[in-house]
């Protein structure tokens, strides 16, 4: 039992190791292992240094600005639309999946119909993973070493925003019976939609493999999609239950997000779009140093 | 440059351990003397800041086989840290001149 603790401790005293610098890392590893510590001391040890490290990264205004900013308001949104998009697609995914029938083809709206569901989802699809991707970049180039925790912060409220909440799709309520569509889709698509195009943007800025005319051109057309996408994003905010961040006043025309709802949401877009705004004026500004 | 308590163990350490100072070194010499465990937090944070004043300078060591193959971070005074621990090393003297240390 004891040796089984102690390797635990060397295995989390590696976890965090690995939040420090590769060159400071190998020396600390190198200290504990000579003067034969190891197990949860060394654990402690290594706990101490990375949190005297980072209290240092913190006392500068960057990786706050980076939690202002994009960690809680974008983590928030990011939240709301997921989770309207995992309840929306799970009840058309069940129509064209489990219900659908060959007299269906007898409809002669299908094609149209068809290809409205899966243009409007890749569409939000694509919105929800740019937002993210461009999310986890301006992350990254705010707070280098800090960015973990950024990043860690910003699955949590991801995750946890909207616990305790449903969307009005959820009314329908036999298509959430199963564990499935219930419980794992909607934390499927959060993880692949966006905690990894978040990841992926980190560590496309860490390794600095973006060309900037990429760069550019990305961010405009992520402006573009988010304009595009900005029905979505206002409905995913409304048209929940228990808590939600504005309540749907539809209007005449009983469709959200226009002229006569009396609560025109288009705002929000607004900001969704600033970490691509970010990246086409570091981009822009990059040009104006190089000439 | 007055120095805290603990910079000044520090420098006295690396005096001490000539050529041989480097971070565990280091550590295992405070302990000694003070009794006092001595976090590597506490020690690595406080070398930078020696360091970002000046009265250290440190650079990477050769690996060996004891640390399992992994560098050492080897330390020097500069003039300004022999000055600095001096200095506060004469105002402890100056300052205890004439007190007894006695429980009353």
């Amino acid at each position: 039992m004891g040796e089984v603790m102690r390797r635990i401790g060397c295995v989390l005293a590696d976890l965090a190791a690995t939040l420090l610098e590769p060159q400071e890392r190998d020396v600390v590893r190198g200290d504990l292992a000579e003067c034969g510590v190891s197990g949860w001391r060394a654990f402690l040890e290594v706990l101490g240094l990375v949190a005297r490290r980072q209290a240092a990264l913190w006392s500068d205004w960057r990786p706050w600005i980076a939690v202002i900013a994009i960690v809680v308001p974008i983590g928030l949104m990011l939240s709301y639309a997921t989770r309207w998009w995992a309840d929306a697609y799970a009840i058309d995914i069940q129509i064209y999946t489990r219900l659908w029938d060959i007299s269906y083809l007898k409809y002669p709206g299908w094609p149209r119909e068809l290809a409205l569901v899966f243009w409007s989802g890749t569409l939000s699809a694509g919105a929800l993973a740019g937002w993210s991707w461009a999310s986890g970049y301006v992350l990254a180039s705010l707070s280098r070493r800090t960015g973990w925790i950024a990043i860690a912060l910003f699955a949590l409220i991801l995750f946890l925003g909207t616990l305790g909440t449903a969307t009005i799709a959820r009314a329908n309520a036999g298509a959430f019976a199963g564990h499935f569509f219930g419980v794992v889709f909607p934390r499927l698509i959060r993880f692949c939609l966006v905690m990894l195009p978040a990841l992926w943007g980190m560590h496309c800025f860490q390794r600095a493999s973006v060309s900037r005319r990429t760069l550019a051109t990305g961010a405009v057309a992520l402006i573009a999609l988010t304009a595009a996408a900005a029905p979505f994003l206002e409905s995913s905010m409304t048209l929940g239950r228990g808590v939600y961040l504005s309540g749907a006043v539809l209007g005449p025309d009983n469709a959200v997000g226009t002229a006569d709802d009396l609560r025109p949401l288009w705002p929000i877009s607004l900001v969704m779009v600033w970490p691509a705004v970010a990246i086409l004026l570091s981009t822009w500004r990059r040009v104006s140093v190089s000439s | 440059m007055l120095l805290g308590e603990f910079e000044y163990l520090m420098l006295t350490a690396a005096a001490r351990l000539g050529d041989e100072a480097y971070g565990a070194a280091i550590r295992q010499e405070i302990e000694d003397a003070t009794g006092a465990p001595c976090a590597i937090g506490a020690l690595y944070t406080t070398l930078d800041r020696l360091e970002d004043k000046g009265l250290i300078k440190t650079w990477m060591g050769d690996p060996t086989p004891e640390r399992g193959g992994r560098p050492k971070r080897m330390v020097r005074l500069t003039p300004k840290g022999v000055d600095a621990a001096t200095s506060f090393y004469n105002a402890v003297r100056r300052v205890s001149r004439g007190v007894v240390w006695a429980k009353s």
